[in-house]
């Protein structure tokens, strides 16, 4: 029999450059040396969760430490230096390292007719050579940075971060976008402290939490309870006592695409019972559960295993209909669901005092009872209604907004959707027409341009990016440094790192070590064509579709 | 559908202006057949540029599922005007007999591809798997070697060279490479029967230990049934367009030939 030490949370650190004299440091460090560390249990110790979880970084002027509208999983503490967010404007995308996304003109996108090249991922290599990109002196990673600070403090509005400002916990823990863009404005050390370190420091220090909690109260609560549908009606002093008395939990792993790679091959019972339970069903309800990010499966028993119900995500809530019950009067209200974790997802918790007196009350005034039927129905589907939805929730494939999705009874399967991707894409298509089936339709390994997007976790130039105009993903050529770190992490398997070639063809290797430049590549949505994705535009039978797998539930493809 | 049935109005509509027109153009003793003649070439001239619309994926001409419409709607409007332009079934003298049947012949073959694009998918989603044509070989080479080694397990595990023997006498040959082109081209069962009759009549002579690699035979070997289906039924659907696409490139050319001979000739 084979044998094999179980793992542990520690067994990979953040940084392997973290000593335990650096440790010693830091914890001299004021921040740090404030935390009670007794309060901290043996096996998560304060020492080991700095060796572990943390890391230090050092940035030169000018380098740029996050960029808003990134997604990081790490909160950041400085321990010597200044460093200035920028307020207001944002900077702008080329700036940040990222693509200024023009649609062609007619003659531009004609001229790809006669301009394309018959060898695949040609590029011009002259136009690497202005990239805002230079090695960080200790890790040996590509940082961007800005080249005119002068300017930049000239034309925006900034602040300075003096030592000992933590920034960045915000983003961290509600796997949110960055906010705003902070960069070095002199040479900078900064504690670099992943998700898993922060969420410890959280939980057994008081005055992290404290802060942290205080921060999210004070910037980011009241703005999410008022953009909701449910506390839209109440003043600032209302919305204020229930931001008060919301509580925040964050469930499942925040690099939950790991664990989904590894139960890509259990049975789908199995892989609930792994699930982290938010609420349970027969639980008297005690708060409306409202979800800030990630998903959330609904299911109930059934035979001996699990029907999904629906699944919940970023804005959707749970809980409303039993606490109204309850608080009419009716007797032994319970949950009638299970809601557990889909990776990961972050809860504000509402109490069910607190809805009484800001949301009930305000619902008897009106007279409202609209709430009711949507939540009715969820219990009427049969087992075959609710199959896609099941298979798509199994699969994670709810995470996609662009989801390309082919309806195989229409699709003769000519390949003039990869043709044209091929087309459009330097010789060589961004997807591939194979993938995972259900019924009439197969989902393809295309980018889903996600809502919860792993794959911009890490990416050390921010070269992979969410447009913020039209939300999809896409990659600056320019930027990337071919780490692997989105092809790794995306666990659909739909970014390829392609070889490139320069202007004749040629192989591109590092003179270092004479090892191909590699590039992440993946579908864009032909951002910049003026046909939209070209592979749905070159369909002559419509299979091609690109959709919200919530469509998908509500027949909206089902008919076009 | 709506757009369907727009589209089937206008194309209605426009061949009967055009038949109106050349009724008008005999009272008069004008040209009828120019007008039929000149509709019918903008017709085919508008159907072949599809063929030029699919090398142009990046230029916003329409969606090609619009194009496609239009292309099949054009292809039964341009049949109805070279009746009207022939004014009977067939023409007379060998040059003009040629270009009818080049005529039919597009026109059959994208009748007869048209069928085949609303038959195959479905039946190929119900096959179960899914293979990309261009892997094909690769998978039916996977599954051979599959098969052989199932086969040698068994020979090594059980001692026995039955199920060997058999293979080497009746299953390889189905495992070599597509098998039933023709019966499948027309959704017959015989690979099934073939594939079940050639393990039915084996099972009699192995022991149970047997059995369960015949029953990993007969798993791989429908299996690959289903992968030569997906062989047949998209060559099929690649392969009609090399009969449809050469004849409608005659057509055309022999339209400007036609279109030369009667302005020098007739008029």
């Amino acid at each position: 029999m084979a044998t094999l030490s179980r793992l542990k949370r520690w067994d990979t650190p953040f940084s392997p450059d973290m000593t335990d004299e650096e440790v010693q440091r830091l914890l001299e460090v004021k921040e740090i040396a404030e935390i009670d560390r007794d309060k901290f249990p043996v096996s998560t110790p304060l020492e080991g969760i700095l060796k572990n979880d943390a890391r230090t970084v050092r940035y030169e002027a000018g380098d740029i430490v996050i960029r808003e509208g990134d997604y990081g999983n790490s909160a950041f503490l400085i321990l010597s230096g200044d460093l200035r967010v920028v307020l207001s404007p944002g900077l702008p995308d080329e700036m940040l390292g990222r693509k200024k996304i023009r649609k062609k003109s007619f003659f531009e996108a004609l001229s790809q007719l006669w301009k394309k090249s018959i060898i695949p991922e040609v590029r011009d290599t002259e136009r690497y050579k202005d990239r805002s990109l230079r090695k960080t002196s200790d890790s040996g990673v590509a940082q961007v940075f800005l080249q005119d600070v002068p300017a930049v403090l000239d034309s925006n509005k900034t602040a300075v971060l003096h030592p000992g400002a933590l920034f960045g916990e915000l983003a961290a823990l509600g796997r949110l976008p960055r906010t705003s863009s902070v960069f070095a404005e002199t040479a900078a050390t900064v504690l670099e402290i992943r998700w898993q370190g922060l969420r410890e420091l959280r939980k057994f220090d008081e005055g992290w939490r404290s802060a942290i909690d205080k921060r999210y109260r004070e910037n980011a609560l009241n703005a999410y309870l008022s953009a909701t549908e449910l506390f839209s009606h109440l003043d600032d002093t209302k919305l204020q006592a229930v931001a008060d008395s919301a509580l925040f939990e964050t469930h499942g792993k925040f690099d939950w695409h790991v664990t989904y790679n590894q139960m890509k091959d259990m049975d789908n019972a199995s892989v609930i019972k792994e699930e982290p339970v938010i609420a349970r069903e027969g639980d008297y309800p005690d708060g409306l559960l409202m979800i800030r990010a990630g998903f959330a499966r609904v299911s109930v028993q059934k035979g001996n295993g699990r029907q999904t119900l629906t699944y919940l995500k970023a804005g959707d809530y749970y809980g409303d209909d039993e606490l109204y019950r309850a608080w009419k009067g009716e007797n032994n209200v319970t949950l009638k669901v299970t809601i557990t974790a889909l990776g990961y997802v972050d809860v504000l918790r509402v109490p069910s005092f607190s809805i009484e007196e800001h949301l009930f009350a305000h619902w008897e005034d009106k007279n409202k009872t609209d709430f009711e039927p949507s939540k009715a129905n969820l219990f009427d589907q049969t087992l075959a209604d609710g199959a896609l939805r099941e298979w798509a929730v199994q699969e994670r494939f709810i995470n996609g907004t662009q989801t390309m999705m082919i309806d195989l009874d229409r699709c003769v399967r000519c390949d003039d959707c990869v043709r044209a991707c091929s087309d459009t894409h330097q010789g060589n298509p961004r997807f591939i027409r194979h993938g995972k089936t259900f019924d009439h339709w197969m989902v393809a390994n295309a980018c889903m341009h996600c809502a919860d997007p792993v794959c911009m976790i890490g990416c050390p130039t921010g070269a992979i990016h969410r447009d913020l105009s039209g939300g999809m993903v896409i990659i600056n050529d320019d930027t990337c440094i071919g780490c692997e770190t989105c092809a790794n992490s995306c666990p659909y398997s739909n970014i390829r790192m392609a070889e490139i070639r320069d202007v004749d063809g040629r192989p591109v290797v590092d003179p270092e070590n004479q090892k191909p430049i590699i590039k992440a590549t993946k579908c864009d949505l032909c951002a910049g064509q003026r046909t939209g994705p070209a592979c749905v535009f070159a369909c002559p039978q419509a299979a091609v579709k690109r959709v919200d797998f919530r469509e998908a539930f509500s027949g909206a493809f089902e008919e076009s | 559908m709506i757009r369907l049935w727009i589209y089937i109005l206008l194309a209605v509509l426009f061949f009967v202006f055009i038949g109106f027109w050349t009724r008008q153009a005999e009272k008069f003793l004008a040209e009828p057949i120019l007008i039929s003649g000149w509709a019918l070439f903008a017709s085919v001239a508008f159907l072949a540029l599809f063929s030029v619309r699919k090398r142009l994926p990046f230029l916003s001409l329409a969606p090609a599922s619009r194009w496609f419409m239009l292309h099949t709607i054009g292809g039964f409007l341009a049949l109805s005007l070279f009746w009207l332009h022939m004014g009977s079934l067939w023409p007379k003298g060998l040059g003009d007999e040629i270009m009818a049947g080049l005529f039919y012949g597009v026109t059959v073959s994208g009748i007869i591809g048209l069928f085949l694009e609303k038959l195959y998918p479905h039946y190929l989603t119900r096959s179960g798997v899914e293979c990309i044509y261009e892997r094909i070989p690769n998978e039916i080479a996977e599954i051979r070697s599959m098969a052989e080694d199932v086969v040698l397990e068994c020979a090594r595990e059980t001692g026995s060279d039955t199920l060997g023997q058999h293979y080497l006498e009746t299953l390889h040959w189905f495992f070599q490479r597509p098998r039933f082109f023709v019966n499948h081209a027309f959704i017959g069962q015989s690979a099934q029967h073939w594939v079940r009759h050639q393990c039915q009549i084996l099972e009699r002579y192995l022991d149970e230990k047997e059995r369960g690699y015949l029953k990993q035979i007969f798993a791989l070997a429908d299996y690959k049934r289903k992968v030569d289906f997906h062989y047949t039924a998209q060559s099929i659907l690649k392969g009609w367009l090399l009969i449809h696409l050469p004849i409608s490139i005659g057509v055309v050319a022999l339209t400007f030939w036609h279109i030369v001979i009667v302005h020098v000739y007739y008029i």
